[in-house]
């Protein structure tokens, strides 16, 4: 502690040290008015959207909006089913990952560099690709508007990501831990399950974070797989909110707000949980 | 390494035994995995020497897509292309620098360094809609925020028509692009300067390293796997770029900022060329993974 | 009382005119665009042929043997928000009790991205059993892979409502395909009280008076024309409409769908004729950089005197309480009297509902798609989002007068050629647009206009 302390003492040189703050809520200011710009969005009219009043308060604030935007845009139910669909892909993802990465990273064997090759090849991967092919085989299997119909080709597509992120966190736990186990009489069933996997915690809110980003504002997939609107996500349901010919903006705004302002305060919640599991990952290591 | 011994001297059941765990661990993995990427790859691979329109018969015709994307100037291959290495560009060298630097600034400790860091990463969370909204209203040329802050400043004839003349129309792209993603790049990368022990840290500053000097040279080499990362999600994300671009510019003015996504889908879905569509996916592989296997190689020359 | 002579008129009209006809049926006068129809059959078996029969017969016997309760899937772009969405509740619900034992399964997808979405359901043999689809190229290239339903029987039952030209931009091969819905033609918009600023009462009829026109209003600082260059189909409503005032619709359509060259001098001086409004500054030079959302409401907001664009902006234009009384429609003038007339249009029924030839309810679909199609161009009629396409009935006087006005061009019309982007095959129409964006910048004349789109189409 008390090294610490003199540490911090140290580095600071106070002009620059203000000078850095300046610029970190100069930053934080630019990185922050997206935010604004949508919410207001959400309250205005198509007439101060396009040209009278585009970055200032609504000079009426349309709260009907939010109303179109739930009751005929349906924004509650799409809202639950990406909720549904992302949280099932992560965790489907998150699963395989780990166990694929316990198996290329902890166990020895010849292959396992090129196995872990091939499935960073999926990160190069673009999805616009793969629509039609999966599409014909998801509809021979008659696998189409349902859940599963979108879970499955998420997690697939976020666990390249998955499994890099893992094998960061997994060649870090220490060999002699599997060893230990070993002794204990623990199989690599019981190894992987007992001490890897609650090890790997700190791994999830990265991977769940960067699988979120892929999941939810994904668009061709959800489009193109699920045809009832029972089954439609958030993106897709946003989308149809503007005509053929003429579009209502100001509901869209609502509708992204809905979509956008859950996500933002579970990610606060998520992003103080990673800082933790980092400081406690830099202690240990 | 004693691991690996006992279980060489086991007997060969034993390595059949480990094959198959090996095997049930990748299982969902493999599944997920060959299903639904890599059998769609080879379907476009397939159907990229073909002459298809996505539902009728298709005609063999060798490797004539992969000429004509090269020798058909009208398809803007090379255009695109252009552009996306133009993008994967300003990443690596402008986006992935301001990244790290704020890694690096809020590694240290700062007052308020985890609200720094919740809203640094916010734009990457914030739908592309809303951003290419945003920027579009930035760049309208008659009330946008740029122009009139031109005017402002008595620079009118600095003005443009930010997204519609051919000078301007790329830069508007990559500004947005390049801005919305330094977030995420941060957050790899204060993942890595935060796993740095801070007895090293510690170590070098008794011996009067400055706080500049311990990033350089202490934090910076231990942090390079994922520096290396970094790189590499930011050229395939290069080229594999596509938001945007459909938003803020269309791949217009005449079809100066194409990319290689908007291509591929204006020829799979708008042009119904479902085979030329297939050969710029499998271009587009092989580029990505070109570009991934040379970074790496040129991370680990360096090492 | 004026709104029966213009139902009237728009029926007379409309028997009158020809249409274009894809799949290769010549754009000829009424009676020759109906000689196809009844010839081609005779004259080409295609193979698939016997297999439809086969299968029209099949659910034909079951339909006839019992009424059952059946339910049918529909997809079409009428989402929330677009203007047609009250029709096509309003005519569901009126089929509702037409139909007890028809159930409709119906979901509303965004335009742009229901064009990824049909394409891959038909790919994939997974599209529902009643679709909407745009006529000409986009429903051929279903109607080649034998994926469509064909509605020469059913039709039959409705030839008295729905006049056969109006089938034209939805017959292959001498089969009909498609029901046709609203149809729409470009109009030229006009802010009457800008106008009035230069000192026009009228939007002016000849080309010579329209330029002058055009160079009162910049001469009081006023921007003739908006248009959104970021969405090439806009800038195409223009140069379109130049083109077939100056080289007369039957050659333009002979090029759009009959596969005749590009090198055709006409098409490349009007094009330098269309260049000429650009550089003269008619446009205005913000619009390559804005969405046909942002032009449309500065258009709204008075910035231009007149906006080219289709006739579905009536209902937009006369909902809105400030502008309605300001804005008035008219056709773009002649630009060459030797070869084209007023009364060529460009334009024609586009929105059209199919049905899959997958469906296992396919005769009743298709007996279903017919008379839905026939309510939702009645209610759309009467929102104004476009002119029927079918014969219109019932009382018409509460048309917003915008419609009422395109309903008597459109009555008096010579001809019509179907947009550019519609009539062309995908491949062929996305080159098109790629050299009209090309042209709007002035980075080709119009000969380099008419030798690119003769290499560069197949």
């Amino acid at each position: 502690m008390q090294l610490e302390e003199r540490y911090t003492l140290k580095k600071s040189n106070p002009a620059i040290k203000v000078l850095v703050y300046i610029l970190l809520v100069i930053w934080a200011f630019i990185n922050l008015f997206p935010i604004y710009f949508m919410f207001t969005f959400s309250l205005k009219s198509n007439e101060e959207i396009f040209g009278k009043n585009i970055i200032g308060l609504p000079k009426e604030w349309l709260w009907s909006n939010y109303v179109s935007a739930m009751k005929t845009g349906n924004m509650g139910l799409y809202f639950f089913n990406s909720v549904l669909v992302t949280v099932f892909s992560i965790a489907i993802s998150i699963m395989a990952a780990m166990m694929a990465t316990y198996a290329l990273t902890r166990i020895k064997w010849k292959a396992a560099g090129f196995t872990n090759a091939f499935f960073m090849l999926g990160l190069t991967i673009p999805l616009q690709a793969s629509i039609v092919p999966v599409y014909v085989v998801l509809s021979k299997l008659h696998w189409l508007n349902h859940y599963s119909t979108l879970i499955i080709p998420y997690s697939a597509f976020t666990l390249s990501m998955s499994i890099l992120i893992c094998t960061g966190f997994m060649v870090d736990i220490p060999y002699d831990l599997d060893e230990a186990a070993r002794i204990d009489g623990c199989g690599l069933w019981g190894t992987f399950f007992r001490i890897i996997a609650p090890l790997l915690k700190p791994a999830l809110s990265t991977i769940g974070i960067y699988a979120f980003l892929q999941c939810w504002n994904e668009f061709m997939f959800a489009n193109v797989f699920i045809s009832d609107s029972k089954h439609r996500t958030l993106p897709v349901g946003i989308k149809a909110l503007s005509g053929q010919h003429t579009t209502d903006w100001g509901p869209i705004g609502a509708a992204l707000v809905i979509a956008t302002f859950p996500t933002l305060l579970v990610y606060i919640f998520l992003s103080r949980k990673i800082q933790d599991s980092f400081i406690a990952g830099a202690v240990k290591g | 390494m004693a691991e690996n011994k006992t279980i060489q001297t086991k007997k060969s059941h034993k390595d059949f035994r480990k094959g198959l765990d090996i095997f049930l661990f990748l299982l969902p993995a493999i599944l997920l995995f060959v299903g639904i990427l890599i059998a769609p790859i080879i379907v476009s691979v397939y159907r990229s020497f073909q002459d298809w329109n996505g539902f009728s018969e298709g005609t063999f015709i060798g490797f004539e897509n992969y000429k004509e994307l090269f020798t058909n100037g009208s398809i803007k291959w090379m255009v695109a292309l252009k552009n996306a290495l133009i993008l994967a560009f300003f990443s690596v060298f402008v986006q992935l620098p301001i990244s790290l630097l704020l890694a690096l600034l809020l590694g240290r400790k700062y007052k308020g360094e985890r609200f720094f860091l919740s809203v640094y990463f916010m734009p990457v969370l914030i739908s592309t809609v809303v951003i290419g909204q945003l920027w579009l209203k930035i760049y309208n040329p008659d009330y946008g925020l740029l122009n009139t802050a031109l005017d402002a400043l008595h620079l009118s004839d600095f003005k443009h028509v930010w997204v519609g003349e051919v000078e301007t129309a790329l830069g508007s792209v990559i500004v947005p692009t390049v801005w919305q993603y330094i977030g995420y790049h941060m957050l790899l990368m204060y993942a890595g300067v935060k796993g740095v022990s801070p007895d090293l840290r510690e170590a070098a500053m008794i011996d009067g390293a400055t706080n500049w000097q311990v990033d350089r040279y202490v934090v910076i080499p231990i942090i390079k796997p994922v520096i290396r990362t970094s790189v590499i999600f930011a050229v395939t994300g290069s080229l594999k770029t596509y938001d945007l671009v459909r938003i803020l510019t269309e791949g217009g003015p005449f079809q100066t900022t194409e990319v290689p996504s908007t291509l591929l889908e204006n020829m799979l879905f708008l042009r119904n060329r479902y085979g030329m569509g297939s050969t710029i996916s499998v271009m587009l592989i092989l580029l990505c993974f070109a570009f991934s296997l040379a970074i790496s190689a040129a991370f680990k020359e360096k090492d | 009382m004026k709104m029966k002579r213009v139902v009237s008129t728009v029926l007379a009209g409309m028997m009158a005119f020809s249409l274009a006809a894809c799949g290769g049926a010549p754009a000829a006068q009424a009676p020759a665009a109906e000689a196809p129809a009844a010839e081609a059959p005779a004259e080409e078996k295609k193979e698939e042929a016997p297999a439809e029969e086969n299968k029209e017969e099949a659910p034909a016997e079951e339909a006839a043997a019992s009424d059952e309760p059946i339910t049918l899937s529909m997809w079409c772009i009428a989402t929330e928000s677009d203007s047609n969405r009250h029709s096509y509740e309003a005519a569901i619900a009126d089929m509702q009790e037409l139909y007890p034992n028809v159930t409709l399964e119906w979901e509303a997808f965004e335009n742009q991205s229901y064009k990824t979405k049909i394409k891959a359901a038909v790919s994939a043999d997974e599209m529902p059993d009643i679709f909407f689809t745009w006529s000409c190229a986009f429903l051929g290239d279903f109607v080649d892979a034998g994926k469509v339903y064909c509605l020469d029987d059913v039709y039959q039952n409705y030839k008295d409502e729905l006049p056969v030209v109006m089938l034209g931009n939805s017959t292959y091969e001498g089969k009909h395909y498609g029901v046709p819905l609203t149809m729409n033609i470009v109009g030229l918009f006009a802010n009457m009280e800008i106008l009035k600023e230069a000192g026009y009462d009228e939007i002016p009829g000849t080309y010579e008076d329209f330029i002058k026109c055009c160079d009162d209003l910049k001469a009081k600082g006023i921007i003739p024309f908006g248009c959104a260059g970021k969405e090439t189909w806009c800038v195409t409503e223009y140069l379109e409409s130049v083109i077939e005032k100056s080289i007369g619709a039957e050659e333009l359509n002979d090029v759009f769908v009959n596969g005749a060259t590009w090198k055709n001098q006409g098409i490349a001086d009007a094009v330098d004729t269309f260049q000429e409004l650009v550089t003269n500054g008619y446009f205005d030079p913000a619009g390559i950089g804005l969405t046909n959302d942002e032009v449309k409401a500065n258009f709204m907001a008075g910035k231009y005197a007149f906006y080219m664009n289709g006739t579905w902006n009536c209902a937009d234009f006369a909902a809105d309480e400030n502008f309605k009384d300001k804005v008035k429609v008219s056709e773009f003038p002649v630009i060459n009297a030797d070869k084209a007339k007023l009364g060529q249009l460009i334009g024609g029924p586009s929105d059209t509902l199919a049905v899959a030839a997958s469906s296992p309810n396919a005769e009743r679909a298709a007996d279903y798609a017919m008379e839905l199609g026939k309510y939702i161009c009645h209610y759309g009629y009467l929102d104004g989002c476009g002119l029927p396409a079918w014969t219109p009935y019932g009382d018409t006087s509460a048309v917003n007068e915008l419609t009422q006005t395109v309903a008597d061009i459109v009555a008096n019309a010579d001809s019509m050629v179907l947009f550019g982007d519609t009539a062309q095959n995908a491949d062929d129409a996305n080159t098109y647009l790629s050299y009209v964006d090309q042209v709007y910048g002035c980075q080709i004349d119009g000969k380099g206009f008419i030798e690119g789109l003769a290499n560069d189409i197949r």
